[in-house]
């Protein structure tokens, strides 16, 4: 494999990887704190494709991805809010709710996809790139939109990261996820809390959707490979761990670019789900899995 | 549900079942309908057993089914094996590959299982479109077409001769069901209350979560692989449009109607969702939209299914009163 | 301070308590003994909003309180201090402090209460980065009514806070008990070691099979036959 062709496939890789990264911590952050699964996550991810496609080409609107940015994320907060409380939070006082927020939010997810080729049709829309043109860094030829995707999705994590350590909601997650029950005595609204993880994963595979159907395309269900992916990342990092989420995200976004490389994409899936049972086999709880 | 009360249930639905060909014996696109019904039954009986019951998140059971019917259009095909025989050995081979996917999922829990399971059911279509699936005899992306009809003893089972496929379908339904039936009533069933409850404590009491998980995997694969078989020998094509996402719900809705956990009710719910499916079809791309919401209304609202909604009722005018009495005994 | 009036709680069908009655007046400490899993932390529980299944009255400062989530309770100044089982066991002993003033009430006074709180626990002090499950039996414990006082509360319902402690960090415990009555709170406490109790306790109560068999104050209950038999062995 010639030097400059391995460098194009490892960028690549690394900028998938940050993406996943974004999506997969949105995932296991649901996970970690409320033990729920949502399976219209994917769903989000064309939403937020959607939703920068609306601004950008249809409205046109002055400042791109920026006033995409303002605009779509705290709508997508908003939907992913209204979200929980209405459909998710009324099953958490059964018995069985784990099965039946899963089955739920398949049905939501069958829904909302549906929805989109209605209202949006089958065809697939394209998005203009973030950044145009391409640096040339020692005879590496990285073109901007990777470089823009790359970094947005790295500070959207940092930034995540600083919330959740810093700030008095981010705590207050971290203590529902640790022990409901202490959360409970020192007057933290765990209800509340569900639904603002909700609407905070939410907003990162919207996020994630608006930074990578860029490279790719909008379709009403391109959500199923996101949502395949970010569970994959998640099981292997470990569910309820931000870490261990980070590191695989990485690794099978690398992986992912490699296997695509050398034997073509349609192995990409057999060798991530290989790894994927490979992992489990030896640690059934994931690299880091800690609070799963 | 007491097991009487299954049982009872249980009979009630097949026999009435078994006289509406006298009604709609002629009309051919009914009994495709009652059909299916009971081809969809077998299915949501051994996902309801595997999730319901034995509180294992499969969410391959289509990836089952899937494999039955490819494996044995495939035997009849390209082995030249009378399809009968055909149907069993399908059945045999979905069982393997739900071994092989519970053998994977032995040591994990709850979403983790659910990701391993619907991981098989993601894998299934690029496997089955691959070379290697190809030189297998799937077909590809084209799919099997002109898969032989069911013949015994001269009577040929197919699209044309609907009254006898529906009551071949009537007897394997009824057996599946009453196998179910056993399971659930045997030892099986309360070990599989133990483990569901929890596995250490279970463990303690000498029952293994190896023998009975497996055991579970291996059985409900081989029953909804036998029902896979049948319907591809019925319908005459296979494509791997089966594995699409709708078909998943609307088994899915099966089950929910039914009450999960609820035995028989995933039989009445397959009844219910498939004729409902059938009436939903002139809202054309707004069919699925539909069934995707009716998900999510039917888990919010009728969250034990018909049988939860009618023991509620059943319950309610018998012992309504002590139950009000209840916390304060 | 508090009322209960006729409290029944229950744990799905089981009944625990039954028609118990209590008062705590302002700045008093009260004592509730019994024997293990007759109700004591029920109680509690039920009085700081823990408790799903309560009837009966529960009056805080002349209103009624039955019901209310224990948020709401945390803010009105009562706060629930379980041993240590309730500790935020990745944080660091700081952020479990910071999270005890989560509430609306509480956090105004967060830093003066930080303040007095590792004034009162040097120990703490000197762990506060330290993440909160790898501190000793006896620092988790310290940690559990620390972040209990982060609240701001006036009253403070008080869990078996010696339990399992060896002697001397025990007596530690009921000294620190003793500095926060002193600084004009009411505490409700559940505890077993008698001796240490009727020094510390205004009243006494005993709580047996969910019923109140006895209440007085601690001279009477340290003359009570019954009370001797169970916790004195005499």
């Amino acid at each position: 494999m010639p030097w400059l062709e391995f460098l194009d496939v490892l960028i690549s890789g690394l900028t998938n990887g940050a993406v996943y990264a974004l999506m997969a911590v949105g995932l296991t952050l649901i996970y970690g704190v409320s033990k729920a699964f949502n399976f219209a996550y994917g769903s989000f991810y064309s939403l937020g494709g959607y939703l920068a496609w609306i601004i950008l080409v249809p409205l046109g609107l002055w400042g791109g991805y920026a006033t995409v940015f303002v605009l779509a994320v705290p709508l997508l907060l908003g939907i992913g809010f209204l979200t929980e409380k209405a459909v998710v939070a009324p099953l958490r006082a059964r018995a069985d709710w784990e099965i039946k927020v899963m089955m739920l939010t398949l049905g939501l997810a069958l829904c909302l996809d549906n929805l989109y080729q209605v209202v949006f049709g089958p065809r697939m829309k394209s998005l203009p790139a973030i950044v145009e043109g391409s640096l040339e860094l020692g005879g590496v030829i990285v073109s901007n939109q990777n470089l823009g995707i790359f970094f947005l999705s790295i500070g959207g994590m940092l930034s995540f990261r600083w919330l959740l350590n810093h700030s008095r909601v981010g705590m207050a997650v971290r203590a529902v996820a640790q022990n409901p029950q202490g959360a409970r005595i020192v007057g933290i609204p765990e209800k509340t809390i569900f639904a603002a993880t909700f609407a905070i994963s939410t907003a990162m595979v919207g996020a994630g959707g608006i930074l990578l159907t860029q490279k790719y395309f909008v379709s009403p269900t391109g959500g199923w490979d996101i949502l395949v992916k970010s569970w994959v990342i998640t099981a292997f990092g470990g569910m309820g761990s931000i870490q261990g989420a980070l590191y695989a995200a990485f690794i099978l976004g690398l992986m992912e670019a490699f296997v695509g490389y050398w034997f073509g994409m349609s192995w990409v899936l057999f060798a991530m789900f290989g790894l994927l049972l490979g992992t489990l086999v030896v640690r059934p709880q994931g690299l880091m899995g800690k609070w799963g | 549900m007491n097991v009487q009360r299954m049982g009872t249930a249980m009979g009630v639905v097949f026999a009435v079942m078994a006289v509406l060909p006298f009604f709609f014996g002629g009309t051919d696109h009914v009994m495709h309908i009652l059909i299916m019904c009971l081809v969809w039954g077998i299915v949501a009986s051994c996902w309801d057993l595997i999730m319901g019951f034995a509180g294992i998140f499969s969410f391959g059971q289509v990836a089952f089914f899937v494999v039955g019917a490819y494996a044995s259009a495939i035997f009849a095909l390209e082995r030249g094996v009378a399809p009968p025989a055909a149907v069993f050995l399908a059945g045999m081979v979905a069982a393997a590959c739900g071994v092989l996917v519970g053998i994977a999922c032995l040591r994990l829990k709850g979403a983790y299982v659910a990701l391993v399971t619907f991981a098989f059911h993601m894998v299934l279509e690029p496997l089955l479109k691959s070379p290697m699936g190809r030189s297998l005899g799937t077909g590809g992306s084209r799919g099997i077409l002109t898969i032989p009809p069911i013949e015994i003893f001269g009577l040929v089972f197919d699209a044309d001769h609907k009254v006898a496929v529906f009551y071949l379908a009537l007897i394997l339904a009824v057996v599946c069901a009453l196998v179910i039936w056993a399971v659930i009533r045997s030892f099986w069933g309360t070990a599989f209350l133990a483990l569901k409850d929890s596995e250490k404590f279970a463990a303690s009491l000498g029952v293994s979560a190896f023998k009975y998980k497996l055991g579970v995997f291996a059985l409900t694969s081989f029953l909804t692989g036998v029902a896979g078989g049948f319907y591809a020998h019925y319908v005459g094509m296979l494509s791997t449009r089966m594995l699409g996402i709708d078909l998943f719900v609307i088994l899915m809705i099966m089950v929910v109607v039914g009450g999960i956990g609820k035995f028989p009710g995933a039989i009445l719910g397959a009844i219910v969702t498939v004729t409902l499916n059938e009436l939903l079809s002139p809202l054309g791309p707004y069919r699925p939209l539909t069934l995707g919401a009716l998900v999510v209304v039917l888990v919010l609202i009728l969250p034990d299914g018909v049988v939860g909604l009618a023991e509620r009722v059943f319950s309610g005018r018998r012992s309504g009163a002590s139950r009000d009495a209840a916390p304060a005994l | 301070m508090l009322k209960v009036h006729e409290l029944d709680a229950y744990y799905g069908q089981f009944h625990v308590l039954k028609r118990v009655s209590l008062s705590v007046a302002r700045g008093e400490v009260v004592v509730l003994l019994g024997p293990n899993g007759h109700g004591k932390s029920t109680l509690l529980k039920a009085v700081c909003g823990l408790m799903d299944k309560v009837c009966g009255r529960i009056e805080y400062q002349g209103e009624q309180i039955t019901g209310q989530n224990a948020r709401n309770l945390v803010n009105r100044g009562i706060t629930y201090i379980a041993e240590t089982r309730e500790l935020f066991p990745l944080m660091t002993v700081l952020e479990n402090l910071k999270l005890g003033a989560y509430s609306q009430s509480a956090r105004p006074h967060e830093k003066e209460n930080l303040e007095a709180v590792l004034a009162l626990f040097p120990r703490l002090a000197e762990r506060r980065r330290q993440i909160a499950a790898t501190l000793s039996g006896g620092e988790a414990r310290m940690l559990a009514i620390a972040r209990g006082l982060m609240s701001n509360a006036d009253f403070l319902c008080i869990d078996e806070p010696s339990l399992g402690l060896q002697p001397n960090l025990r007596q530690e415990v009921f000294r620190i008990i003793d500095a926060i009555h002193r600084q004009g709170k009411s505490i409700l406490l559940v505890e077993q070691n008698m001796p240490q109790v009727s020094a510390l306790a205004q009243r006494i109560y005993l709580l047996e099979e969910g019923c109140i068999r006895f209440a007085g104050d601690a001279r009477a209950a340290a003359e009570n036959p019954h009370l001797r038999e169970i916790f004195l062995g005499m």
